[in-house]
């Protein structure tokens, strides 16, 4: 008897609990469209801006929502709601709303994703809207330039990104190494850092997603002045990078820096195991973004680490690009000119300083750049690299290609079949060549 | 002798399988009061030098955790219940009846389970977002109700089938009514399979991520598997914070298997004084 | 009569309903997308292509290993799951003290998610920072590093050790759950008879708690078949794609190539599989009375 009455109460309260949230849901959504009834009737009623962002984090999400709370401060009349998906789902989620036509106003595009974006007319160019912008000359043309597809600009980075070498400080100094120029001298000093016997290996390597970082950057950075800087999967006459004697000769080396400097469970890490096998002491050498730092400054001991420019070719050159996402405005939505005040705002030299700094991103400010913060500590070496535009040279990512999205899962695997020893480096090479060789005849047609 | 034999068996294979469980978890634990710097350190350290509550302080000040999981609370339980009682009525009249149609129904409550769910995905979102669903804690409760009552209604009509028709046959010639007898008399015995399904059913719905991630936009609204989920960035996994965040996970269920073993017990006891 | 079927029908109607609107309904719609050119690159030029992405996916060799891979997988971690699930259960079903607590830490592990496994067995295995290597090295069992998840030959057995250690947990709960409703008339009757304990294991337990066994190991069996998780995160089909299971590959195909139709050829080449296999299945254990199908 007990437990029938115990039952049927559990069952009542699971049939409350039903309505209870029936009504909250009810209520959050009635306001939502009382609101965009009310906008639709008049302007200088409040406006809701509806935002969502993609390279989530905790930390991260808490700067920005700061920045717009100040926003609405300043705009009494315009409300913002800061959607924040995890990171590992956040550009399927984007994608999903945009597809079923869900109000967003402002959403993050990334550098990865702008073409598909434009190409799907999901995002509004920003030219109209920029071209009123007081500010917008001191955006630099990197920036601008990471945020274009064609001549129209997309989004506004919120910040940039560029490789650099993050290296063991204090194993340099114990065995008198210094931080390598050429990919020949990286691999020579990892090859002196690495002792199994002690768990200790020179390159934290990274064989796994993502692992075109490092053989793109080699290939890129031996084909050196060849290289097409505006279609940078193939060289100024038109051969594909991997095509060239230069390319091959890159790879011998990152294979010889695999076998002999890596740690050889390294043929399957991204970027987790990378940089934890850094961070606790594993390897001595990491090529990675400035937004890294935030995490080698919670995790290791000051002074144990430093950084230092990219690896150049044999031809004195190392070819960069610079990454990054920012603000964009969706096609759909109705209200592109307070959305656009918001990208304005948090675009402006004072958040945008702000937020790189907080966050550890390049500013896209050139005003910026006279900033103390960024001319010391590991910022440095990524002002030193854009002050010698001779040695450190930006190219543009092949993004246009829609291929280039399948392109590092394809590289992966048939990198990672090469370094087991399954598949020799001219067939690798020719399935690359033949890969991109393709694409550029898809793209003529 | 060989009764001896057996209860060493017994003895060592339980520890055995015990220590295997435990060390995962054991991990997880200690990586939870280590402080951010020991997490990765290399010796690796099976005890922390320092033990540190930092990383649980963390998790609610950088996000609202305690929200997450009430959240996830009252989604889990309440669409367990609200698929429990689905499907108990369900499975009943699979289990005891036989009429045209019979084979196919319960054919294609199997079939969802073969059905690759991604497929689904957009027009699901779309469906939602006609419904004006989306952003609300019902959608999820709506959509895990649904994800298991071919599970549920399989599985409990197993437990019906083994329940002899007499039991409640005595009850309707005694002047119940189908009804009141499948609530006084059935469910009763029923009980420890009624139990299992809704533990399942609980753990399926606290975990669920993918759709708790298209389907909820507010902060307050959230799921604890989005904030786990959350940790993981782009160039790091915050394992301080995913360690904390996944022990607290796991404490509910643990105490439920632990609870739901003498409720298992106590529904069959009562169930054969009854019979 | 009239009264028994008002009685069924309301019975079955919400299960019914729900099911057919919220699971099929989607489905139908969405499955037209195996036939279509479909990539998230150019959703404008979404078009028709008939059975081009059936025909891509055969050709494919790394389908045809996933497809290897898949039934590899699937056996495996079912055969061990369900016979440490049993065993475990067997042991579990008398009274001993602490039950309670040591049933909350058996069965935990089938309480987490897949990602978090995939998260925690990565970091374990881990063959430079990881705590199992560690352990191995330590207790002299083995005296070079094992890179369980970067060579081939281990990849796979370290995706099923995962998996097993995360649903040995099912078995034991489902199972458990069906053996103490066994009545104790029958075993009351098979002592009388003098039955060894192997005897009533075989002559009484099991044939009781058949219908559970088949509909747990065909269930069991469809869901390890169809869950990409663990390997999605532990190897994600690396390295150099030995170790993708179908299911692994659909999601690569989506999230590394945004061509939903090839991800949804994938997805009905598998239900295919699936159908077949249960067919066979139920053929097998002549377990008709189990489902009813």
């Amino acid at each position: 008897m007990a437990s029938r009455k115990k039952l049927l109460a559990t069952l009542l309260t699971g049939a409350v609990t039903v309505g209870l949230m029936a009504g909250c849901g009810n209520n959050s959504n009635d306001s939502t469209s009382s609101n965009a009834n009310a906008n639709a009737g008049a302007s200088d009623e409040k406006i809701k801006l509806r935002m969502i962002e993609s390279l989530t984090s905790p930390n991260r999400t808490k700067l920005i929502q700061t920045s717009i709370d100040k926003f609405e401060a300043a705009n009494p009349n315009i409300e913002v709601e800061f959607i924040s998906p995890p990171f590992d789902q956040a550009d399927n989620k984007i994608r999903t709303m945009l597809g079923a036509k869900e109000d967003i106003d402002i959403l993050e595009v990334r550098d990865l994703n702008v073409a598909e974006m434009v190409n799907n007319g999901f995002v509004e160019p920003l030219n109209q809207y920029a071209d009123k912008w007081a500010d917008f000359g001191s955006v630099t043309a990197v920036a601008k330039s990471v945020g274009s597809v064609g001549d129209k600009i997309y989004f506004i980075p919120n910040g940039l990104y560029e490789r650099q070498l993050f290296y063991r400080a204090d194993w340099f100094k114990d065995l008198g190494l210094t931080p390598p120029k050429t990919w020949d001298e990286l691999y020579e000093t990892a090859k002196k850092l690495t002792d199994p016997a002690k768990n200790r290996f020179g390159f934290s390597f990274r064989g796994g997603s993502g692992s075109t970082g490092t053989t793109d950057a080699m290939i890129l950075a031996f084909n050196g002045e060849n290289v097409n800087l505006e279609d940078s999967m193939f060289t100024k006459d038109g051969a594909s990078i991997y095509s060239t004697p230069e390319g091959k000769a890159a790879m011998e080396l990152y294979l010889k820096l695999y076998k002999d400097a890596s740690p050889p469970d390294s043929i399957n890490w991204g970027f987790q195991e990378q940089v934890q096998a850094f961070t606790s002491g594993v390897t001595g050498m990491l090529l990675q973004d400035p937004d890294v730092i935030q995490s080698l400054t919670e995790k290791m001991q000051e002074g144990t680490w430093a950084t230092a420019p990219l690896q150049t070719g044999p031809g004195g050159k190392a070819l960069l690009a610079a990454g990054g996402a920012g603000w964009g405005i969706a096609a759909n939505s109705e209200h592109k000119e307070a959305a656009w005040k918001l990208i304005e705002f948090l675009s402006s030299p004072a958040e945008n300083t702000q937020f790189s700094k907080d966050f550890g991103l390049i500013p896209v400010h050139a005003s910026a750049a006279e900033d103390e913060f960024f001319k010391t500590g590991p910022y440095k070496t990524l002002l030193d690299m854009s002050n010698q535009p001779d040695t450190f040279v930006n190219y543009k990512p092949a993004f246009q290609y829609p291929g280039n999205a399948q392109w590092g899962q394809v590289a992966m695997e048939s990198t990672q079949a090469l370094l087991l020893g399954q598949t020799n480096l001219d067939d690798t090479l020719k399935k690359w060549d033949q890969y991109w060789v393709d694409e550029k005849a898809k793209l003529k047609k | 002798m060989k009764q001896r034999l057996l209860s060493m068996f017994k003895f060592s294979y339980l520890s055995l399988y015990l220590i295997i469980m435990i060390f995962p978890l054991y991990w997880i634990v200690i990586t939870s009061l280590k402080p951010q710097k020991d997490i990765f350190s290399f010796p690796l350290k099976y005890w922390p030098d320092t033990i540190t509550m930092d990383n649980y302080v963390n998790i609610f000040k950088i996000s609202k955790f305690h929200i997450y999981i009430g959240n996830s609370f009252l989604i889990a339980i309440t669409a367990a219940f609200v698929v429990l009682i689905i499907a108990i009525l369900s499975a009943y009249v699979l289990a005891r009846f036989s009429f045209r149609g019979h084979r196919q129904i319960m054919l294609a409550f199997f079939a969802t389970q073969m059905l690759p769910g991604f497929i689904a995905l957009a027009p699901l979102y779309l469906m939602m977002s006609n419904m004006h669903l989306l952003n609300n804690r019902i959608s999820l409760v709506l959509m895990y109700t649904v994800g298991l009552i071919p599970f549920s209604t399989i599985m409990l009509r197993g437990f019906f089938q083994r329940i002899p028709g007499s039991l409640e046959e005595a009850a309707m010639i005694d002047g119940c009514s189908r009804w009141s007898a499948l609530i006084r008399i059935i469910i009763p015995v029923m009980l420890p399979g009624i139990a299992s399904t809704f533990i399942f059913a609980f753990v399926q719905n606290w975990n669920e991520l993918f759709l708790a991630v298209m389907f909820i936009d507010n902060d307050a609204l959230k799921t604890l598997p989005v904030a786990m989920n959350s940790f993981i960035m782009k160039f790091d996994v915050d394992w301080g914070a995913m360690s904390a965040g996944a022990v607290l996970s796991i404490i509910p269920t643990i105490l439920i298997f632990a609870f739901a073993q003498r409720f298992i017990v106590e529904g069959l006891t009562q169930g054969a004084e009854k019979g | 009569m009239k009264n028994q079927r008002m009685f069924i029908l309301s019975g079955l109607l919400p299960a019914l309903l729900l099911v057919l609107v919220f699971t099929y309904y989607p489905f139908f719609k969405g499955i037209v997308m195996a036939f279509q050119e479909y990539k998230l690159f150019d959703l404008r030029n979404v078009h028709f292509v008939g059975l081009d992405n059936f025909k891509a996916a055969f050709k494919d060799p790394k389908f045809l290993m996933a497809l290897k891979n898949s039934g590899y997988w699937v056996f495996c971690s079912l055969i061990l799951q369900f016979t440490f699930g049993l065993i475990l259960a067997l042991m579990m079903k008398k009274q001993f003290k602490g039950r309670g607590i040591y049933q909350g830490f058996a069965f935990y592990s089938w309480a987490l998610s897949g990602f978090l496994i995939g998260m925690i067995w990565k970091w374990m295995f881990n063959s430079q920072i990881g705590v199992i290597n560690d352990l191995l090295l330590k207790f002299g069992i083995i005296h070079e590093r094992i890179g369980f998840l970067s060579d081939p030959k281990w990849a796979m057995v370290s995706n099923i050790v995962a998996n097993v250690w995360y649903g040995v947990a099912f078995f034991a709960i489902m199972l458990l759950a069906a053996l103490q409703s066994v009545p104790s008339e029958l075993y009351e009757a098979a002592e009388m008879d003098g039955a060894a304990s192997w005897r009533k294991l075989m002559n009484v337990t099991l044939p009781y708690i058949m219908p559970t066994i088949i509909a747990t190991t065909l269930l069991r069996a469809i869901w390890i078949f169809n869950d990409p998780s663990i390997i999605y995160g532990l190897t994600n089909g690396g390295p150099a794609g030995s170790t993708h299971i179908l299911s692994s590959l659909m999601l690569d195909k989506i999230i590394y190539g945004g061509d939903y139709g090839a991800a949804s050829a994938i997805g009905i080449i598998m239900m295919v599989i699936l159908l077949l296999y249960t067919i066979f299945f139920l053929t097998v254990t002549k377990a008709e009375k189990v489902g009813d199908f």
